[in-house]
């Protein structure tokens, strides 16, 4: 046996912990991570899945890659057009939509990436502030990253070819603002996972965002009265305008002199008064816009230091009251009556799943989020379709793609649909209910969210565009008709097939599979293409008429493949169920 | 004859190059309570995910009450309860939620769910946590919901694997004796743990795998009796703890820790 004592005993052959986030320990670390990183994306290329994924991966890069181009490009068309053109006051504008994109991309595309839980580190003597760098430096190459620093890119180049001599300030600006975003991004998503894991903040964040819903949602009445009072001649609208112009300008200065103080306008300031050849001015800016990441900063820091000690968002302590033990008795037996009260349809496996996923449902901000987003979607988009102020009609196809926006929304739902299940998929093997059944209650369940949602966002659609041809309507209904079920048959094969792990407490940091979020789009586009051709030469041929029966024909046999898949669920649960209790239970 | 509760012919399970289970087969009887031990990873888990229909056997056979467990064994799902290495805990809901949900899974109606339900988490001690979530439970209590999951369709054959590991001595005192008064029912667990201690007090037939092969299997008595012959003189005549006949048919190597001159 060999001597693995003698002179190495006690901390001989250690590296000393001294040295900061750059000393030899962190950077051993860094480098000890490194390989783990490595290691762990070679293995992985071990199975066919594995590959699948880096496959996917490099389209997904290459299509973040093309979508940051496009905004680049667009970022730095608009603003050498108002750097050269002098319009300073709408630069703002411009580094206000940035910095928005930069925070709500991240929600947008959650199911598209996958981060690196760094939370294994704290068994080690990791410094925090390693800790903290390693958590900045790994978020670098997600999806905001990548599309906000492409779009920074634009505006550099775009003010370099309007006005050279403001690179300095304009590359100043753009850092600290980059850095702001970058910052910011990370401390909300942290502090929302944080809420997010205890009950009653939950509750709040919850019912907030419901407030919001509904919020946009009363919108549309004032909306829908805005429009039709539009149905006026060019001149009365132009008094119009002038009028409003007006009466808002107080406002409007207002709004500019808060905005100036903002991190958007602190940036977009910083060039201005470059241009203005104000150093001093602008220096101020940049120091304030470096406050607000610094302030940031401190607030993912003190996020980030919990974590660092120890605390695990995933066994956050609930906040019980404490009684006597016959009165908690009492209430437990009160709470039992009443569960079993709110029971939905029947006793059976079917309405134990579809109880069961309401109740997860609404305990789940980021999947109530995802299915609340198309609603926000169709309100925000559907303006496109109102031209000339109203005066001009509406697109007459405006409905379906309305609906298409509702649909997106279900991605992670329809085709992920085991994903939250966790260690809990070993009880579907477990118990005699077929697989089968599960995922039908969970189709049945999907299916009913997905018509409610579809019902709101085309009475949104017709309260904000007006009510299309009947044909149109009845054409729509026949699509989802068609859709639904293609999205289903393809979700549950791909939930079996290639399913990832959703921490339903966390809207980041999640791991997500580039394989199962590719392949389930290609499937859409599929399903929209279709929809797509089967609409435009209905509407060329002018027999929209035409269209229902066509969809309704498709739907036809998309039920029946929905069907001929859900028979064969349990011979593909029953094959892979290693391999997704592995992938569902997987912890690190 | 009674069929058997539990019967393997030949279990075996690769993965890749590395054979975990190597033609294991063994029989348990109807109302025995079966300990089944080995080293960390000897393939007990491995065994038991094959025993419940969680994995598939590369080659062998497995029958559950004389029935072969294939994918439709539906009818047979409903005889077994497992306590699962994962636990196969829902995190989102409640422990009432849970259990709700697993009885009704199980073909439970609504009336007994409910009534089971209470009882159990009255007995687990869990009844004073319905505001938790499961997420929320200590490693601990959800052991306990885990198990209350395991029995509330009243199975004739239970598989725990590691049933006891963090949970505290009262409630596992309890826990013991639900399950002794299983075995007097009739029922047959089939139980894998480290703690040896609690197979001796609980279990009347013991196997041992070791690198995925079965290496011993029969009565507690038996395998005393076995390992004793081994021994010379007074050694054999004393009376055998379990861990004595553990150490004895894997081979321990207790005396390599003292190798380690540089750990305090």
């Amino acid at each position: 046996m060999a001597d693995l004592g003698g002179a190495n005993a006690g901390g001989a052959g250690m590296i000393g912990l001294g040295g900061g986030v750059l000393g030899r320990l962190a950077v051993a670390q860094y480098g000890a991570l490194a390989r783990l990183r490595w290691r762990m994306f070679s293995n992985g290329l071990r199975s066919n899945a594995g590959a699948l994924e880096l496959g996917a991966r490099t389209v997904s890069y290459l299509i973040y890659g093309l979508m940051g181009l496009g905004l680049g490009s667009g970022m730095g068309f608009t603003t050498y057009f108002l750097v050269s053109g002098g319009k300073w006051r709408l630069l703002p504008i411009l580094f206000w939509v940035l910095a928005f994109l930069w925070q709500a991309i991240p929600i947008m595309l959650a199911s598209f990436q996958e981060q690196f839980d760094l939370g294994i580190l704290l068994r080690f003597p990791v410094r925090f502030g390693s800790y903290m760098l390693l958590y900045l430096v790994f978020g670098l190459l997600d999806i905001s990253t990548i599309l906000g620093g492409l779009a920074c890119l634009g505006i550099w180049i775009g003010v370099a070819a309007a006005r050279p001599a403001l690179l300095g300030w304009t590359t100043l600006s753009l850092a600290v603002f980059a850095v702001f975003n970058i910052l910011l991004v990370r401390a909300v998503f942290a502090w929302i996972d944080r809420w997010l894991a205890q009950r009653k903040t939950r509750e709040i964040l919850g019912g907030l965002f419901m407030v919001g819903l509904l919020s946009l949602q009363l919108m549309n009445p004032a909306l829908y009265q805005k429009r039709h009072q539009r149905h006026k001649g060019p001149e009365e609208r132009a008094e119009q305008l002038r009028e409003a112009e007006t009466r808002y300008e107080p406002l409007l200065k207002q709004a500019d002199a808060v905005q100036q103080w903002l991190p958007p306008g602190l940036a977009a300031q910083a060039l201005r008064q470059g241009v203005e050849r104000d150093s001093l001015g602008s220096l101020t800016s940049l120091d304030t816009l470096g406050l607000y990441a610094l302030l940031v900063g401190g607030l993912l820091a003190l996020r980030l230091k919990a974590e660092y000690r120890g605390e695990n968002l995933g066994s956050a302590p609930a906040r019980v009251k404490t009684g006597s033990g016959r009165v908690r008795a009492g209430a437990a037996a009160g709470y039992e009556e009443k569960a079993a009260g709110r029971s939905l349809v029947g006793s059976g496996p079917i309405a134990a799943v579809i109880e069961k996923d309401v109740r997860s449902l609404l305990r789940t901000l980021p999947l109530l989020y995802a299915i609340g987003a198309p609603l926000l979607l169709v309100l925000v988009f559907s303006g496109v379709f109102i031209k000339n102020g109203g005066q001009t009609p509406v697109f007459p196809l405006s409905l379906p793609i309305c609906m298409v926006y509702a649909q997106l929304g279900f991605t992670q739902i329809f085709y992920n649909n085991l994903g939250t299940e966790g260690a809990g998929i070993q009880l579907y093997f477990l118990s005699p209910t077929p697989m089968r059944t599960v995922l039908l209650a969970k189709n049945l369940f999907h299916s009913f969210l997905f018509c409610v949602v579809a019902l709101v966002a085309g009475v949104l659609a017709c309260l904000r565009l007006g009510v299309p041809d009947p044909a149109v309507i009845a054409a729509t209904a026949a699509w989802l008709l068609f859709a639904l079920p293609c999205n289903l048959a393809a979700g549950n094969i791909f939930s079996l097939k290639m399913p990832y792990r959703v921490n339903p407490g966390r809207i980041s940091r999640q791991r997500g599979s580039q394989a199962n979020a590719l392949l389930s789009l290609l499937v859409q586009l599929c399903v929209l293409a279709v929809g797509a051709a089967a609409f435009a030469a209905c509407w060329f041929l002018d027999r929209m008429g035409l269209a229902t029966p066509i969809f309704l024909a498709l739907a036809v046999g998309a039920v029946f493949a929905w069907r001929r898949v859900l028979d064969n669920a349990d011979g593909i649960a029953y094959r892979r169920r290693d391999a997704l209790m592995a992938t569902l239970m997987k912890t690190e | 004859m009674d069929t058997a509760a539990i019967q393997t012919h030949g279990l075996t399970r690769r993965f890749g190059a590395l054979t975990a289970v190597d033609d294991v087969t063994f029989s348990v009887a109807p109302g025995q309570f079966f300990g089944f031990l080995g080293p960390n990873g000897a393939g007990k888990s491995t065994t038991i995910k094959m025993l419940t229909g969680l994995l598939e056997p590369t080659a062998g056979t497995v029958e559950i009450l004389g029935q072969p467990f294939g994918a439709g064994a539906l009818e047979l799902k409903r005889q077994i309860g497992v306590v699962p290495e994962g636990m196969a805990l829902l995190g989102r809901l409640t422990a009432t939620e849970y259990l709700h949900f697993v009885g009704r899974m199980y073909g439970l109606d609504r009336e007994t769910t409910n009534q089971r339900t209470q009882e159990l988490l009255e007995f687990m001690q869990l009844a004073n946590e319905n505001k938790k979530l499961v997420t929320d439970f200590s490693h601990g209590m959800q052991k306990k919901l885990a198990l209350a999951a395991a029995v509330i369709h009243g199975p004739k054959v239970l598989f725990l694997d590691e049933p006891f590991e963090g949970v505290d001595a009262i409630a596992a005192g309890m826990l013991k004796a639900m399950l002794q008064g299983m075995i007097h029912r009739g029922a047959t667990i089939f139980l894998t743990t480290h703690v040896l201690e609690i197979v001796e007090r609980l279990c009347s037939h013991v196997a041992i795998i070791s690198q995925g092969r079965l290496v011993a299997n029969g009565s507690l008595e038996a395998l005393r009796a076995g390992v004793a012959s081994t021994l010379p003189g007074a050694e054999g005549e004393q009376r055998l703890t379990l861990e004595q006949i553990f150490l004895s048919i894997v081979g321990g190597q207790q005396e390599s820790a003292q190798e380690l001159t540089w750990l305090t």
